[in-house]
């Protein structure tokens, strides 16, 4: 079997059996990308020249016996919006396109220390907002089970690179979907963690309070060894809490729940008829099903969608044109920064920004952003009382497979739409996770969605797997050219 | 929703549109706020005063005051658009 | 008519923490430019804010220390819009939910005191510096430099409720704010450093009615001699303005220290909407009661403590004032002097008179190591017992401050001890008198000033060290005046 096929655990094991070398696995990686690039533009920037190094200290680390971890000569793909220090850091945005971070994100920082070799920067939605990554300023990406579909987004760039093996896993960012969407769409494994378990420090901000930085991976023990990895409290980051584990069952005295509303009109019968098997499985296997009701979450996405814009457009005021990043002159700093701003941000970046300013502004406050916060923490509570009762919820992880680029380009609140299922456990903070179950009539990957309650992550995670281990999945897009 | 300025909104977010864009906008916003009705009147027994910034409703925790190394000089102005004598330049602000 | 003006201050005090509110950046002194920065106080994409404990425990002492309430569950808000020294183009500040609200600070004015009640402290982050290049006037520069050096440097703003009534008391008011800001340890108070900046609300209404006239702001008041000025200024020009008829608009106007004016900046339409909310990267802040109370048990004495205890040894106010101000060991000092002496008019002379004086002519600022309280008392004692006199103790002073030298040694060298018995004063008396037969004559003729002439003559051939007061006593009784 290709390397690129198989899991870190894998791959650890070879090195240190000395069956292969990272070096080996480096080229493959790359050798890879130097065709799958020109088709899918996964990649914004590949580093390959700057890991030769890297790749060979590895080498030298598993032959004396010295290798770091599990991680260690592991190739991972990084979203475009995580800050590498000496590296672009555009968020696939106008405004960053010269940009070149002097710091590091603390996930990189950590993952340095992991001594991961870095394939480059993905492409994504323009500041993360979107959900095909066709709000991209430097090109599409497209999906590798068929180019003519989207990779989904924001993390789109992400998911298409491990689909087409240019990567072993990557990181990704999540705020109302972004890492789950486009797992689901390339049939992989897309986890968002609890809020706050994995610091936010270098990660350019859309949403602050939704925010999170997950991985996406071709299998579920992936992902947790790159979460382990990654989480942890950050003192340079507020936000972040400890990431002690509440342990919840996964074995058969773990109670599902399915939520009603996301499996009703809106959603498409394929997708429900993905949840529907998974729950016959487990059915089978002795677990106790039932369902929930949680009404609120119809009004998810009026909630985020006041909720992150407002948020965003506070978080971007900062692209100026003064310290960094694109300017466009004027003959006054406001003039020039008004111009900066017009030139720099694409369509869908102006609109999020411009209604945020309003869902803030002055008179409009209490009956926007304000009922928005209220209804968030009423959604709060109500998770809190359903995770007395279930452990699990399962849903759709999208109201449908991928669609064709240049689809839903036209009506912005259809895009919108296709966070349904997603949406919810950002705004509650829930840890989430998709699932690749099946393919949809068109041959596309068709995922499940599990959330459980804030700090039962490594449960999730192993309860994923039962699942994965049911449904075996096959990775490897099918429309992919080798 | 009537009184929607688009100009006015634009000016607070400091960017600057086209009339076209303006009138784009203008559409677009309006759909998403139809949309945003239903939440805007929905009657709600959550008040301001019981929710928490953090979604997991944790507190503030406050650091030490010791100081941590950061940028170097060069650093801080590596990406700077125009600089002088050590300085980031703009063109002039009014008060 | 009777036009009475109302006043309120907003004052912004720049707390003397090591780092900077939001970041762990050093808080720097310097005129080199961005060299204390990092990627939360300059804006990068991707930084977050994460706050000073010392901050929150300096402005908690100064809401306690003004008797504010305290809020328990808080908050920060983004004040959002843009600016270039502004780095993120929001501010992080407080908005409804202050760290302390309604308290007063005690003042002193016109040697009585007042109460100024206090509306709100809050804490929030400083900007970077613009200089503007070209003519140096903001509305023709060619271009502006920036430095973010400043930029995140904590900052509590306190505001008075509109109870100021005139310049006088408002510069009383920043007098007893600055102090307590020292005494708290919290800032430098240098107000040529920026390290106090003020704004003051000014607006008059007639002086029999409830509500309060049309509200200007003015800005651009760098001292406390400027912040009197404009004060007095602006209440002239609306107080005319208001007598002929003519509107006061509401707005921010600009104190032009060269011309000595307000005058009107480029009006904005309306007032700025800064859509506040609050900041998601910030937790709330529960202040809880332990840590309140840590900080209560803390509190030093305050200025108006201070003006008690001095008080109790017997000065007025205006002398508890001075003295309250002044640094720790003058006060020390003073308090041990008279401890020794019971002599708080003296004691106080001396120290803020003579040893001030002397201390500044030898330039020093503090006095040597060996110089104690106890060789103060001494010299303040001997005058008292008229062992010495006045202009003697002021030598004595002098010569103590400059060698590590006993006060007898002193007198003993310089022959200054008075002599104070009678017999041998009246003996001199006696050939003073025959010696000046023709003044004893003019005396007993009614020239009473004269008998000035003999007392000194007493005192030359004395050598000096004949008490003057005892001389003149003997004198007249010798001359049965």
């Amino acid at each position: 079997m290709e390397l690129k096929n198989l899991s870190i655990r894998q791959l650890n094991n070879l090195f240190l059996e000395k069956k292969t070398k990272p070096s080996e696995l480096y080229s493959d990686i790359f050798d890879t990308s130097a065709s799958s690039e020109s088709l899918l533009h996964a990649h914004l920037s590949l580093f390959e020249e700057k890991n030769i190094d890297n790749a060979k200290n590895s080498d030298k680390r598993y032959e004396n016996g010295e290798s770091t971890g599990l991680l260690d000569g592991i190739p991972i793909a990084i979203k475009d919006n995580i800050n590498i220090k000496g590296e672009l850091t555009t968020c696939s945005s106008k405004m960053l396109s010269n940009y070149r971070s002097p710091y590091n994100a603390t996930v990189i920082e950590k993952l340095n220390n992991e001594n991961i070799l870095y394939t480059g920067k993905t492409n994504l939605d323009e500041f993360a907002m979107g959900s095909s990554t066709e709000n991209s300023a430097f090109g599409l990406t497209k999906n590798p089970w068929n180019t003519d579909y989207v990779p989904g987004g924001s993390s789109g760039g992400s998911a298409a690179s491990v689909s087409a093996r240019s990567s072993i896993g990557a990181l990704g960012s999540d705020t109302g979907g972004s890492i789950r969407q486009p797992a689901a769409f390339c049939g992989l494994v897309g986890f968002k963690p609890t809020y706050g378990t994995v610091s936010r420090y270098g990660l350019i901000a859309f949403a602050s309070s939704l925010d999170q930085i997950g991985p996406i991976t071709k299998n579920v023990d992936d992902a947790r060894i790159i979460y382990n990895a990654i989480s942890g409290h950050d003192s340079l980051d507020a936000t972040s809490i400890d990431s002690n584990q509440i342990n919840i069952p996964f074995d058969k005295s773990a109670k599902i729940g399915v939520i009603k509303e996301l499996m009703e009109d809106g959603i498409s019968d394929e997708s429900r008829n993905e949840v529907s098997k998974v729950l016959e499985s487990l059915k089978k296997e002795g677990y106790q099903i039932k369902e929930v009701s949680l009404p609120l979450i119809k009004l998810s996405i009026s909630i985020y969608y006041l909720i992150a814009p407002a948020e965003c457009s506070a978080n971007l005021a900062r692209f100026d044109g003064v310290r960094y990043g694109l300017r466009v002159e004027g003959k006054t700093s406001y003039e020039m920064m008004q111009n900066t701003r017009a030139e720099g941000f694409g369509d869908e970046v102006k609109r999020r920004i411009l209604l945020g300013t309003y869902a803030l502004s002055a008179g409009y406050y209490d009956e926007y952003y304000g009922k928005a916060l209220r209804a968030r923490k009423k959604m709060i509570d109500e998770f809190s009382n359903i995770f007395k009762d279930v452990d699990y919820l399962i849903s759709p992880t999208t109201p449908t497979a991928a669609f064709k680029a240049g689809e839903k380009t036209n009506n912005p609140l259809e895009m919108y739409m296709s966070d349904l299922c997603t949406i919810p456990a950002n705004l509650a903070g829930l840890p989430a996770i998709s699932i690749p179950t099946g393919l949809s009539e068109e041959n596309l990957p068709l995922g499940v969605q599990i959330m459980s309650k804030p700090l039962t992550d490594m449960s999730l995670l192993s309860f994923s797997e039962v699942i994965e281990k049911e449904v075996d999945f096959d990775t490897s897009p099918k429309g992919l050219k080798k | 929703m009537s009184d929607f300025d688009i100009k006015n909104i634009a000016k607070l977010a400091s960017i600057n549109l086209s009339a076209e864009e303006q009138e784009k906008l203008t559409n677009d916003l309006s759909i998403i706020l139809e949309h945003v009705q239903a939440l805007s009147s929905l009657e709600l027994d959550t008040n301001m005063e019981d929710v928490f910034i953090h979604p997991l409703e944790k507190e503030l925790k406050l650091v030490e005051d010791i100081e941590i190394d950061s940028l170097t000089h060069e650093e801080a102005l590596s990406n700077a658009p125009e600089s002088k004598d050590g300085k980031f330049v703009v063109p002039p602000s009014m008060e | 008519m009777n036009l009475k003006p109302t006043i309120g201050i907003e004052t912004h005090i720049e707390l003397n923490t090591n780092t900077k509110m939001f970041c762990r950046c050093k808080v720097v002194d310097t005129d080199k430019p961005n060299i204390s920065l990092c990627p939360t106080c300059i804006g990068l994409p991707g930084a977050l804010p994460v706050p000073n404990g010392k901050a929150i425990e300096y402005i908690t002492l100064l809401s306690l220390a003004t008797g504010c309430t305290i809020t328990r569950k808080g908050m920060f808000h983004r004040k959002n819009y843009f600016y270039p020294d502004l780095p993120k183009n929001y501010q992080i500040s407080q908005f409804d939910l202050p760290v302390g609200e309604s308290g007063e600070l005690q003042i002193i004015l016109d040697g009585k005191k007042e109460s100024v009640e206090i509306e709100r402290v809050h804490m929030e982050e400083d900007t970077g510096k613009s200089t503007h290049s070209g003519t140096g006037r903001i509305d023709s520069a060619t271009s502006t430099a920036l430095d973010f050096n400043r930029s995140g440097v904590p900052l509590v703003e306190i505001v008075t409720k509109p109870v100021i009534q005139s310049a006088k008391e408002a510069v009383a008011y920043i007098e007893e704010l600055r102090q307590l800001s020292i005494d708290l340890n919290i800032s430098e108070g240098k107000l040529e450093k920026g390290n106090l900046r003020f704004d003051a609300n000014i607006s008059v209404a007639p002086s029999d009615s409830n509500e309060l006239g049309i509200k200007v702001e003015i800005k651009n008041m760098n001292s406390l001699r400027s912040l009197e000025r404009a004060i007095d200024y602006e209440i002239s020009r609306q107080t005319k303005a208001y007598l002929d008829g003519e509107e006061i608009i509401q707005e921010t106007r600009h104190w032009d220290e060269a011309r000595e004016l307000t005058s009107s900046m480029r009006s904005k339409e309306g007032s700025a909407d800064y859509r506040y909310f609050s900041d998601p990267d910030l937790p709330n802040m529960i202040l809880s009661e332990l840590f309140i109370e840590d900080i209560r048990n803390n509190l030093p004495k305050l200025p108006s403590e201070k003006r008690n205890d001095l008080m109790e040894t017997g000065l007025d106010l205006d002398q508890a004032n001075i003295l309250g101000k002044s640094d720790n060991w003058i006060r020390e000092l003073y308090f041990n002097v008279f401890d020794n002496t019971k002599e708080h008019s003296s004691t106080y002379n001396w120290i803020t008179g003579e040893l001030q004086g002397q201390m500044r002519k030898l330039d020093i600022n503090f006095p040597p190591e060996w110089f104690s309280a106890e060789l103060l008392s001494e010299i303040i004692g001997l005058i008292k017992e008229n062992k010495i006199s006045f202009t003697s103790g002021k030598t004595i002073l002098s010569e103590v401050l400059q060698k590590n030298i006993s006060v007898d040694e002193v007198a003993t060298n310089n022959d200054l001890y008075q002599e104070n018995s009678e017999e041998k004063i009246v003996e001199l008396v006696k050939k003073v008198i025959i010696d000046n037969e023709d003044i004893v004559e003019r005396i007993k003729e009614g020239e009473d000033k004269l008998v000035g002439f003999l007392v000194g003559q007493v005192i030359k051939n004395s050598g000096g060290s004949v008490n003057p007061g005892i001389a003149k006593e003997l004198l007249s009784k010798e001359l049965d005046l």
